[in-house]
């Protein structure tokens, strides 16, 4: 095939299917990011995957690495349509496999039972305490904070109504503190807003687990060594916009991170410092990045997280790899190989584009600005295709779902 | 064959280009009633590249010539003098040719480098001939090469689907059309299009037949004023999307390495089907160098030595300064030219060389 005789032969995620008769498709299909954001995109394979964790079948857990799961090729309900008809998941994967190594300890927060196993430290209130490490809090006397705020340009009422919250949620008063004083857009958070924001913090549990009474088996937080919690309050004092978000969704992308595409927890330290807006994407959205870059691009953790993978938006990395593989610049490896000559995940997520253009492309910006129109169209063709085609059945989504 | 190797840097857009989705031009139908339809298209930034090629080529060659004249001018005003005479010399050389080449009555609209902006679906008009056909642009450049006069007789040896047939009738100047093709599912398409883009009384001046193209100096040899030779390939866009059937599969292994020497019998025909003085021009869909120049070559070769035939290779040089607006062209074959696939401008590959039997 033209393919293979190539010298850079293109590979099956690169090969065209035809999805419906007569209509040519380019390569696996992903939602351009933000499109409807938190709509299942039916005809996508690892949305499927993503969503029905528990539909896997039982696989014996393997010893050494566990993988991230993979798109799904075929529907885990038997006897129901297939997702895509004539469609491939990603190559290069051997099967899903499920294990999840002893390394994980997950325990989520449940209800407001934080539990007061610290003996060591005193609690004033049931709530689960932040544990202030990393010296992101300054400290400062119990005594000032109330000088601080009464800052001018406040008004009493939001002033009162952020310091309860921060104190609600289990800071200490330098904590707090430092909080008010680093975003100002904290302490205008709108009463409105109020409901979200202290959960959110608290939800994410500066528990430590190892002082928690047993009987917890099962439940899944955050696992509390406290240079992570440093790090997520640092990630929030750095990133306010997190106060707004929900605190499901915060747990999500935490727990996405760490269970689904499997960063170990030095690893998912890195992530949140370099890139603290990773916790504002849709988890979906997230898990959709790590598998391209997994799966499509053949690239491990290691690597994503030194390259600061999040920091780039989705739609634009695809861009510039697709911009590689359809150049014959960028192989997907094949299963096994660790060698490849394909230019480094860094280079590709952070050179500017002039750069990246000049130096790993070896093309013109004109060529590319085509490109991205192109594959935009592409890409909308396909998923308006996606959407026809799924018209067609009239089965209900939720008996895939549940 | 590693194109990798044989185009050297241009390899990964024309690569890049293959991969993505090609760029069409309109054949406006002549026969139609579709005066509207020139207007409609320039609205949206259409234009045809036939027409407007010569001013543009005109534009660059005075920029070219302004240029040097004025580089000279710095030295001193006696060099600077016989550099813009040259100029201007070179200037009248060139444009004869220039001209020529290009008077025919085919208009093709496209839009311009860059612009992936689609056409709509042709439309009847009130007699139910079609506006326009949509085709690779760059698949009229051999039909242009071929310059049919007034009343000649012309042969389309491989002339199904039926896209060049259709723009050798739009030039009016076929006395006589012989469409061939050995495949007759696909002659149903070559009479679908002439019943819908061609009036009966131009239809009758065409005559289709299903003869294998290699033995057609058994049919009628030497009786053509212009033949066009556009063999089958491996038509490497469509083998680059497609699976079906895709002539890489093993099972056509057979089928593929026997190509270079079917092409070769098909030109020797077409050659021998031309009187003398008459044209040949051979074209393909691929980029390969061995079934475009070597076939080319060994024809020349076969002719000469085995038919006393002496054959002329024509200059097409002035194809690609006309027409780079709209093409992007590979600028080192040996004989012929090359239409590069890129993403600006996504046409081709298609490769095309005149030969003029002496």
């Amino acid at each position: 095939m033209i393919l293979r005789r190539w010298g850079s032969a293109l590979r099956a995620s690169e090969r065209p299917r035809l999805s419906a008769p007569g209509r040519l498709c380019f390569g696996p299909a992903l939602p351009r990011t933000g499109s409807a954001p938190g709509r299942l995109c039916p005809g996508l394979i690892l949305s499927r995957a993503g969503c029905a964790p528990t539909r896997q079948p039982a696989r014996p857990e393997k010893p050494g690495r566990p993988r991230p799961v993979p798109p799904l090729g075929a529907p885990a309900v038997p006897g129901s349509r297939p997702l895509r008809a004539g469609g491939r998941s990603w190559p290069g994967h051997p099967g899903p496999t499920r294990g999840h190594g002893g390394r994980l300890r997950w325990r989520r927060r449940e209800g407001a039972a934080g539990g007061s196993g610290a003996p060591r430290r005193p609690r004033a209130v049931s709530w689960p305490r932040l544990r202030g490490g990393g010296g992101a809090a300054p400290r400062a006397s119990a005594r000032s904070s109330p000088a601080l705020l009464l800052q001018p340009r406040l008004d009493p009422e939001r002033r009162e109504a952020a310091a309860a919250q921060l104190l609600l949620l289990g800071l200490s008063a330098e904590a707090a503190l430092a909080l008010l004083e680093r975003s100002r857009r904290c302490c205008g958070c709108p009463r409105s807003d109020s409901g979200s924001a202290p959960r959110s913090c608290g939800a994410w549990g500066w528990t430590e687990v190892g002082q928690r009474a047993g009987g917890r088996g099962g439940h899944r937080g955050l696992p509390a060594d406290p240079l992570l919690a440093g790090r997520l309050q640092r990630a929030v004092s750095r990133c306010p916009q997190l106060f707004h978000v929900p605190r499901k969704r915060l747990e999500a992308a935490v727990r996405l991170l760490r269970e689904r595409c499997l960063f170990t927890a030095e690893q998912l330290r890195e992530v949140l410092g370099t890139c603290p807006a990773v916790l504002l994407e849709e988890p979906r959205t997230l898990h959709h990045q790590f598998q391209y870059a997994y799966f499509r691009m053949g690239v491990r953790q290691k690597e994503m997280v030194k390259a600061r993978l999040f920091r780039m938006p989705f739609a634009e990395l695809r861009n510039r790899h697709i911009f590689l593989e359809r150049r014959g610049l960028y192989e997907t490896p094949h299963k096994g190989q660790t060698q490849t000559s394909n230019p480094k995940l860094k280079d590709i997520v952070q050179l500017p584009v002039k750069d990246f253009l000049a130096s790993l492309a070896l093309s013109t910006p004109e060529e590319y600005e085509v490109f991205k129109k192109l594959l935009a169209r592409e890409e909308e063709e396909e998923e308006k295709e996606e959407e026809d085609v799924d018209a067609q059945y009239t089965e209900e989504d939720d008996d895939l779902d549940r | 064959m590693n194109y990798g190797l044989h185009l050297g840097a241009l390899w990964p857009s024309v690569r890049a280009g293959l991969l993505c989705e090609q760029k069409y031009g309109a054949l406006l139908n002549n026969f139609a009633a579709a005066d509207h339809v020139p207007e409609e298209l320039e609205l949206l930034n259409a234009a045809d590249f036939i027409s407007e090629a010569p001013q543009k080529a005109q534009q660059w060659q005075r920029s070219a010539a302004e240029g040097e004249a004025a580089g000279g001018c710095e030295e001193g005003t006696g060099e600077g003098r016989t550099v813009v005479q040259a100029g201007m010399v070179t200037q009248a050389e060139t444009s004869p040719p220039l001209c020529t080449s290009i008077s025919s009555k085919i208009k093709c609209y496209t839009f311009p480098r860059g612009d992936i902006m689609r056409f709509r679906p042709a439309r009847p008009d009130a007699l139910g001939l079609l506006d326009y056909y949509l085709m690779d642009a760059a698949s009229l450049l051999p039909v242009l090469a071929l310059s049919v006069q007034p009343d000649d007789f012309v042969l389309d040896l491989c002339a199904a689907p039926g896209g060049k047939t259709l723009a050798l009738l739009q030039t009016g100047f076929c006395g006589h059309l012989a469409a061939n093709d050995i495949s007759i599912s696909r002659t149903k398409r070559l009479h679908q299009i002439l019943h819908s883009y061609v009036p009966k009384e131009v239809r009758e001046t065409v005559s289709v037949t299903s003869y294998d193209g290699r033995v057609w100096d058994q049919v009628k040899g030497g009786t053509f004023d212009k033949v066009l030779v556009d063999v089958p390939c491996t038509t490497d866009r469509h083998s680059a999307m497609e699976e079906d059937n895709n002539i890489f599969h093993k099972r056509r292994t057979k089928e593929r390495q026997m190509l270079p020497m079917l092409q070769l019998q098909l030109l020797m025909a077409g050659i021998l089907a031309t009187k003398p003085g008459g044209e040949v021009v051979y074209s393909t869909c691929s980029l390969s160098p061995l079934q475009n120049e070597c076939v080319v070559e060994r024809a020349l070769d076969i002719a000469g030595s085995q038919f006393n035939i002496n054959i002329h290779v024509e200059d097409l040089s002035h194809f690609r300064t006309l027409f780079q607006d709209t093409f992007s062209f590979f600028s080192d074959c040996r004989l012929g030219e090359l239409v590069l696939p890129h993403l600006t401008a996504n046409f081709g590959p298609m490769y095309f060389c005149k030969l003029r039997r002496v």
